[in-house]
């Protein structure tokens, strides 16, 4: 049998590579992947070459930096262990379960397969996902060598912690669910593993503050050197027994030599194996909540494949009433953007969001230029408006070129339901302009505060003559006016892009998409940022152009309103041309073939 | 009412629909049938103008869908095998979408006996998250008769239905046609064409096998003899394989 569900995840895994070479003849495959494979050379590959300058310095800083610093990685990844599995006594899932996907439960659990099978195949499809990961970790963050030992025994280092922290989860899992079928007291017993973790957590944390402090009390602290501290931390008895089970487990990649490593390996593995006899012997029923599991993933994908953002906890959403009174008539493009903003439910964007920063526009307006004057000129000093200023650029920076990607309440969160859109007696390019309207009046409205913001920050006390508060005015409502374009013009290009290239949106939207997404995703970004400054740099030029031939005799204010006019018309021409061919190119898609 | 003149589909060298001509006059449910693959859905969805042909004219209710998109758009509605709600909108606020999508003014008035006839009034503040899939289905039918539409296009209606859902999904579509509309739809389900179609067209390969009502294409197909099955008659007419 378990010949039989080896043979099954083989095969699959060869497909999956056959298919995935297969598909490099398409030119988007294979450009991607080409993309991403130089970037691993150059950025990462090559940088950890043996006698690199990271390694080299590594190495000279190695015998003062690496004790310290596989101290703190080893701290940081028990502490993160540690949370997880309390996390997972405090909160488990009403019916703990293994992880099989839907097709691997429909032909696995009615089919003549022992449990021990189903739990052999369940941790054998993790060790693929294990053993990659493994290597991966080990070559791209070799610049870690100071630490010690190389690139083998790191990756086999990390197969031991994700394998043992995989069995660990899943007989945890499974123990749950056998209390919960044979326990009366299963909350008690919850509480009470939840009750030895706390504990366990807090006696290696005074352990460690009480070695602390009587290193620092004691003689010669003033010329402490941190791995001295943390050498003589690790060598205390208590701190060691402690945490001994962690220490076993994480002794093989931290090893410094070949000679270590191996006496490491030797405990590290008798502990998986313990693990292992704990998963395989633990007789509780994992199916239902497998099948939960798997139903909840499921889920999850295909609404990421909706562009939906990924949902927190298991709460059910709730109707919500319209951001505005719907009429019965009018622009169709109104109730695409009613639609789209009855959509926003994430955190990032709740209509909450929304409604406060709208308030911070308005209160940015009103105050916040007046309070820093105010302070300016009390103080004498002005540290904030410098922040402030830097601040709002750097965020309007940002939403200008990562806003498009995070706001997707358009064309892309509706691509599974094309079809419908395409039936309904509207132009294209009016589908369009209604789709983009949610994320551009989002963005919108970030743009607007930077302005305000900024235009309070920049040069409170009025040392900047020509700054008067008309011109300071006029800046701040021609780049009001010139905002939304901006955003709208940037939001034409991933929706564009999710039109001409649906099988890359698509399959970016979903996980394990392979190297090849990667690097679409960076030639995504890579437009985003062309198209940017493709954009912005004409309307720029023509503005500097005006502004400066037209100050001399208009006054800076008018001059800055005439370059604005300009902008605006520029931006304008180019967002209607956008607009009107993404609604055609949308008119003229077909998922069914497009997206394969 | 529908006009189809040598509608033709073509992705890239392969030809999922070629030299396709029907009409469809009000009153009339015209059968899509075939083999896997024959282009059945490919034809409806040239037909809603969900994707472009690559040659050919159809009208609908006298307005060329090439041409004048929006107008022939107005009068039609496409019913998909799964029903593709907008997950965040309620049942009332999807007709309240579709209603400003397509004009309807009173359509408060409308939906109120359409929820009723479909028996979701109960459900009208629900999210489609919450709602069975018979319901979801109703809630599609209910979007797309709001507009009265004079054209209907079902692709596989009977999709996910359990027996109390069939039934109702055939009578609707029979109250449609009686009431004067255009319909073609698309089934592996023989029995729905027995009973619910005037005509059937059967599709193989991307083309025309035959077409005509049923007593015609039975008569084409059975050789002269009594009693042969319908089951028997699309057998034979597509040569009893997959496309």
């Amino acid at each position: 049998m378990f010949g039989a569900l080896l043979y099954l995840r083989l095969m699959s895994l060869r497909n999956l590579v056959v298919h995935r070479v297969r598909r490099l003849r398409q030119p988007k495959y294979l450009i991607g992947t080409a993309v991403a494979v130089a970037y691993f050379y150059f950025i990462l590959l090559h940088r950890n070459g043996p006698m690199g300058p990271t390694s080299a310095m590594a190495a000279r800083a190695g015998a003062g930096a690496g004790a310290v610093a596989a101290a703190l990685t080893c701290g940081g990844l028990c502490l993160v262990a540690l949370i997880r599995i309390a996390f997972a006594w405090i909160a488990p899932a009403e019916k703990p379960g293994l992880r099989f996907t839907e097709p691997e439960i429909a032909f696995l659990f009615p089919a003549p397969v022992s449990r021990k099978s189903l739990i052999h195949f369940r941790l054998l499809s993790a060790q693929f996902a294990i053993l990659f990961t493994s290597v991966l970790i080990a070559v791209v963050f070799n610049r870690t060598g100071y630490l010690g030992g190389n690139r083998a025994t790191h990756a086999i280092g990390w197969w031991v912690i994700l394998s043992t922290f995989d069995l660990h989860l899943n007989g945890t899992k499974l123990t749950l669910s056998r209390l919960r079928e044979t326990s009366a007291h299963f909350v008690l017993w919850r509480m009470a593993a939840v009750a030895a973790i706390v504990a366990y957590g807090y006696a290696v944390f005074r352990s460690a503050i009480g070695m602390v402090n009587a290193y620092l009390a004691g003689a010669g602290a003033s010329q402490a050197a941190p791995d001295a501290l943390v050498r003589q931390l690790l060598d205390s008895p208590a701190f060691h027994w402690l945490t001994l089970p962690f220490g076993i487990v994480l002794a093989p990649y931290f090893a410094p030599g070949i000679g270590d490593f191996a006496v490491a390996l030797v405990p590290a593995l008798l502990v998986l194996a313990l693990h292992y006899y704990w998963v395989c012997n633990t007789q509780a029923h994992f199916e239902e909540g497998s099948i939960a599991l798997a139903e909840k993933r499921a889920a999850a994908k295909e609404a990421a494949l909706r562009g939906e953002a990924p949902k927190l906890g298991g709460s059910k959403r709730k109707p919500i009433s319209g951001p505005f009174p719907l009429a019965p008539h009018g622009p169709p493009e109104i109730a695409f953007l009613w639609k789209n903003l009855l959509s926003m439910r994430s955190s990032l964007f709740s209509r909450r969001a929304l409604f406060i920063l709208c308030m911070l526009v308005v209160w940015a307006a009103a105050a916040l230029g007046p309070m820093l004057t105010r302070h300016a000129k009390s103080s004498g000093s002005d540290p904030f408006s410098p922040m402030i200023l830097a601040f709002s650029i750097m965020v309007a920076a940002y939403t200008v070129l990562l806003g498009p990607q995070i706001a997707r309440q358009d064309l892309r969160g509706d691509l599974a339901n094309a079809d419908i859109l395409k039936t309904y007696p509207v132009e294209g390019w009016r589908i369009a302009l209604g789709e983009l309207l949610a994320p551009t009046f989002i963005l919108t409205l970030i743009l607007w505060l930077t302005i305000v913001a900024a235009a309070a920050a920049v040069d409170p006390l009025g040392k900047i003559g020509w700054l008067t508060p008309g011109v300071r005015l006029t800046g701040a409502l021609c780049l009001a006016i010139a905002a939304p374009l901006l955003c709208l013009i940037q939001l034409i290009v991933p929706n564009t892009a999710m039109v001409l290239f649906p099988a890359w949106y698509q399959a970016s939207r979903s996980r394990g998409g392979g190297i090849e997404m990667l690097g679409q995703r960076m030639i995504f970004g890579v437009v985003q940022l062309l198209f940017a400054l493709l954009v912005v740099v004409p309307a720029a030029g023509a503005a500097a152009l005006v502004i400066f031939s037209s100050q001399w005799f208009a006054g800076v204010a008018p001059a800055v309103v005439m370059a604005t006019a300009v902008v605006v018309g520029i931006m304008a021409s180019e967002a209607v041309v956008g607009v009107w061919w993404l609604g055609e190119r949308f008119r003229n898609f077909d998922l069914s073939v497009d997206g394969k | 009412m529908i006009e189809v003149q040598s509608l033709a589909k073509h992705y890239g060298t392969f030809t999922a629909v070629r030299d396709l001509s029907l009409s469809v006059r009000p009153g009339e449910v015209l059968g899509l049938v075939g083999p896997n693959g024959a282009g059945k859905t490919t034809t409806l969805r040239c037909l809603a103008g969900i994707i472009p042909m690559t040659s050919g004219r159809v009208r609908i209710a006298g307005h060329d869908l090439a041409s004048d998109p929006v107008e022939a758009k107005r009068q039609l509605a496409f019913f998909a095998d799964e029903p593709r709600l907008f997950e965040y909108l309620t049942v009332r606020q999807h007709l309240a979408f579709v209603a400003r999508i397509y004009g309807v003014a009173d359509h408060e008035a409308l939906a109120k006996p359409l929820l009723e006839e479909l028996e979701l009034a109960e459900k009208a503040d629900e999210l489609p998250g919450e709602l069975s899939r018979g319901m979801k289905q109703k809630l599609v039918i209910a979007c797309g008769l709001l507009h009265s539409p004079e054209v209907m296009f079902f692709d596989e209606p009977l999709t996910g239905l359990d027996p109390l859902g069939i039934r109702r999904m055939k009578d609707s579509i029979v109250r449609r046609a009686q009431a004067g509309a255009a319909i073609v739809l698309s089934s592996h389900l023989l029995h729905l064409l027995e009973e619910v179609c005037t005509h059937v067209l059967i599709l193989k390969k991307g083309e025309k096998v035959a077409d005509g009502t049923l007593a015609e294409v039975s008569s084409q197909f059975s050789n002269g003899e009594t009693g042969v099955s319908l089951e028997e008659i699309f057998i034979r007419a597509t040569g009893g394989s997959e496309s």
